[in-house]
């Protein structure tokens, strides 16, 4: 082995002095003046007046060449957009990840503490695990996203610049912050007392937050601009950070990244749990993966209310806008949207019921299934039936318009409000029998629990449904605000009905103890699924809060007059995101086996004699 | 033979961004392209004005985005069909060219009953039409249901005061 070693490094030796040796003789080669006679005696040739002409000339221009500001600099082949926006989506993916675990990390770690339950303590270490060569990535191409924003975007930039400059040292002291807090977070795991250790967290999370939020005031100016005059001439710092959009966007991403973070976790634990050889660590794997997907979708079912309010702030700031977002050029980009969303609430409930296999005496909840596949699928093809279809001119003709006299009813924004209500509605159905399985309450008034329980589902139902419907026979001002009763009813039902449920199942009975390890292993394919829906919405979803400014780089006040200044075809847009999701699944694969590399044995170099036992063909024998 | 979890997995994860792809490529194709600016020669008459404004309308003035022509029924913004023959009516004591200026430099000034406000000012960006091109939009919103007035040297309420040429909305022979 050492002997092969030995003879590749001599070979690459000689092949290095080889391409030197070459490289001297093809510069030997260069044309040169003949020898007649010492340089100092002879005339110049006529060639080297001609070349020392040149040079003058092009030293003198060179010396007058005017200094000229760029406003733009080209990437090759894919342009700087696409370069920036590959860069900028990786970043916030990574970033997405790293804001999002330290934040379910800390509260499993305080469920631990506070039952004393070792495995939530463990559980929440693993988490941890993948938090630190994601913060290295997420840092990585934060510093990539801002040379290439100055390389290639350089007046915009520093536009930016001039407006935040505030704002940039406090970013970066946090950030020094933020790599101490998790850094001894991460390390300091069982060195400190538990109290100290969750005060650790506490600070890597509100560090993290405090990052998010001025991060998002540069990005959200972007699309809403305040505190600027009409030239954009900064008038209050404040202001353009405080600006129209910003506070939802807060409040939507930190939703969101808790939803991508658990699903991404949730990926990790079925990779392992995949991988694993034994029961134990299935077991494990199955718990972590249901935690992290547990995480995932109670993130994900408050989700569109937050995109509700980001909408509706958008409207409020521009009515252009909000319409060019829902009915202009982006009106399609949302059924994109409705088969991602549609995808992850079939999965997440797919999952949901494999996940009943586990328990004993879950027979009595999985005749429910069917009922509630059927309501997942309506409301899923509600949600993502267009309002007009692409269709020839005789269609068009024979539908007596570009909506299907039928079916463009479903179109409206009325039919998806409460498609999406009852499609909430519904998974939150689902978590609730799995919760039940194996259990039977004890309490007396259990009758009447379960009969009030019915009941909100069935009055929050009849009030999404009712005002559905009555939304077609009203004004557009009145249909709009009837989102915010469906919205209100569906939360309501949710929290009353988990209170009671809470209340009901203390001390319940068990008939079954959930077998951790015993699912199927198609479920752990269905975790994976989620995490790469997930990921896509995010860069859909990203590339729309982007692309709603069309051609400016700071709506109504700095115009983009770059040649990428259009907003391209929404097949363009899929590619370039699928492109980046693969990426980010790529790199996090990598994070995934440097987590697992903790777990293996120590490398030790084989001893002669094990190198013997294990090569026969070397045995004395 | 048995294939390897981590090579399942890549394969779900392309298959998975696959299909969205392709339903990205199912739905209608547009590339948005910045408004076209359309060049505005201070000679024109009624006709070609009238012309001009509903190409403004149809770009850079992004006005069909939110308003309809001819549509019944629930609506988020006025239909602007005989806009021409009412606005006239509209506010008492201002002429329809009056009330059409004024809808378009100060929109929040005056809200159609049962509509809410969200018309931005369309002279100022990101829209920013300029004065010549409100002109020609006028023209045009005067001819659905009346006859075009407006001159290019109408001097509207709301213009920037001093362009050359110009007479008062309701003054000289321009004005309705």
């Amino acid at each position: 082995m050492m002997k092969k070693i030995t003879l590749a490094i001599f070979a690459a030796l000689a092949a290095f002095a080889l391409t030197v040796a070459i490289a001297t003789l093809l510069l030997k080669r260069e044309y040169r003046a003949p020898i007649a006679a010492a340089k100092a005696t002879t005339e110049a040739t006529p060639r080297d007046v001609g070349l020392a002409d040149q040079a003058a000339e092009q030293a003198k221009r060179d010396q007058e060449k005017p200094y000229v500001e760029a406003e733009y600099r080209p990437f090759p082949k894919v342009g700087s957009r696409v370069a920036i926006w590959v860069v900028a989506q990786l970043h916030l993916l990574f970033a997405a990840f790293v804001l999002a675990v330290p934040l379910f990390a800390l509260i499993i770690e305080f469920i631990g503490y506070r039952t004393k339950d070792k495995r939530y303590d463990r559980l929440a270490h693993e988490f941890t695990k993948l938090l630190s060569v994601s913060f290295s990535l997420t840092g990585t191409f934060g510093a990539f996203l801002t040379f290439m924003l100055v390389i290639l975007y350089p007046k915009f930039t520093s536009y930016l610049v001039s407006v935040f400059s505030l704002t940039f040292l406090p970013y970066v002291l946090l950030f020094f912050a933020e790599a101490f807090f998790l850094y001894t977070y991460y390390y300091g795991w069982g060195k400190f007392s538990p109290r100290v250790h969750l005060l650790l967290g506490l600070g890597l999370n509100i560090v993290g937050t405090a990052i998010m939020l001025i991060a998002n005031s540069w990005l959200t100016f972007m699309t809403s601009p305040a505190g600027v005059s009409e030239q954009g001439a900064l008038i209050n710092v404040w202001d353009a950070v405080t600006n129209f959009t910003w506070m939802p966007i807060n409040v939507h991403r930190i939703i969101a990244n808790v939803a991508f973070g658990g699903s991404v976790a949730a990926a990790y634990a079925a990779y392992k749990f995949l991988q694993a050889d034994n029961d134990e660590d299935r077991a494990h794997y199955d718990w972590m993966g249901y935690i992290g997907n547990f995480v995932a979708i109670c993130a994900f079912l408050p989700l569109p209310f937050a995109g509700y309010w980001l909408a509706k702030e958008i409207y409020a700031y521009s009515q252009t806008m909000g319409l060019q977002m829902m009915g202009g050029a982006f009106s399609w980009l949302f059924i994109i949207q409705a088969v991602l969303i549609g995808n992850l609430f079939l999965a997440a409930n797919y999952y949901l019921w494999l996940g009943m296999g586990r328990v004993e005496g879950a027979q009595q909840f999985q005749k429910y299934i069917k009922y509630l596949l059927i309501l997942v699928a309506v409301c899923f093809a509600v949600w993502a039936t267009p309002r007009s279809i692409i269709s020839t001119v005789s269609e068009v003709r024979a539908m007596g318009g570009s909506s299907h006299p039928a079916l463009g009813f479903l179109g409206v924004m009325s039919a998806k409000n409460t498609a999406v209500n009852i499609l909430i509605l519904t998974t939150y159905l689902s978590f609730l029998l799995y919760r039940r399985t194996g259990k039977t309450p004890v309490v007396r008034w259990a009758k009447a629990g379960n009969r009030a329980q019915l009941a909100i589902f069935l009055v929050a139902a009849a009030i999404v449904l009712f005002l559905g419907v009555y939304g077609y026979f009203v004004e557009a001002r009145v249909r709009i605000a009837f989102s915010v009763p469906q919205v209100l009813s569906v939360l309501l039902a949710m929290v009353s009905v988990t209170v009671i449920d809470i209340f009901m199942f203390k001390g319940a009975r068990s008939t079954g103890e959930a077998r951790w390890g015993k699912i199927p292993a198609i479920s752990q394919y269905v975790l994976i699924f989620i995490a790469v829906s997930f990921t896509w919405l995010m860069g859909l979803m990203g590339y729309v809060r982007s692309g709603l400014r069309q051609h400016w780089h700071v709506y109504g006040v700095m115009r983009d007059t770059s040649v990428d200044a259009f907003t391209p075809t929404l097949g363009f847009a899929t590619q370039v995101v699928s492109v980046t999701v693969l990426i980010f699944f790529l790199l996090i694969a990598f994070v995934f086996w440097l987590a697992s590399l903790g777990g293996r044995k120590d490398w030790e170099e084989a001893s002669p004699g094990t190198s013997a036992d294990t090569h026969p063909e070397a045995s004395p024998s | 033979m048995k294939v390897p979890v981590v090579l399942k997995i890549a394969a779900l994860a392309v298959a998975t961004t696959s299909f969205y792809t392709y339903i990205g490529q199912l739905v209608p194709q547009k590339e948005v392209h910045p408004p076209v600016e359309i060049l505005i020669s201070k000679e024109m008459g009624p006709e070609e004005m009238r012309r001009v404004g509903r190409l403004v309308m149809d770009g850079k003035g992004l006005c069909f985005t939110c308003h309809t022509m001819g549509k019944k029924g629930p609506l988020r913004f006025p239909d602007l069909e005989g806009i021409g023959s009412r606005a006239g009516e509209r506010i008492p004591g201002l002429s329809d060219v009056e009330y059409l200026a004024q809808s378009i430099y100060e929109p929040e000034k005056f809200i159609v009953p049962g509509f809410n406000p969200g018309m931005p000012v369309i002279n100022k960006p990101p829209i920013g039409l300029t004065d010549d091109e409100i002109l020609a939009v006028i023209a045009y919103l005067q001819s659905l249901g009346g006859t075009p007035t407006v001159t290019m040297q109408t001097q509207l309420p709301g213009q920037a005061p001093g362009r050359a040429g110009s007479e008062g909305a309701t003054g000289g022979g321009t004005s309705p």
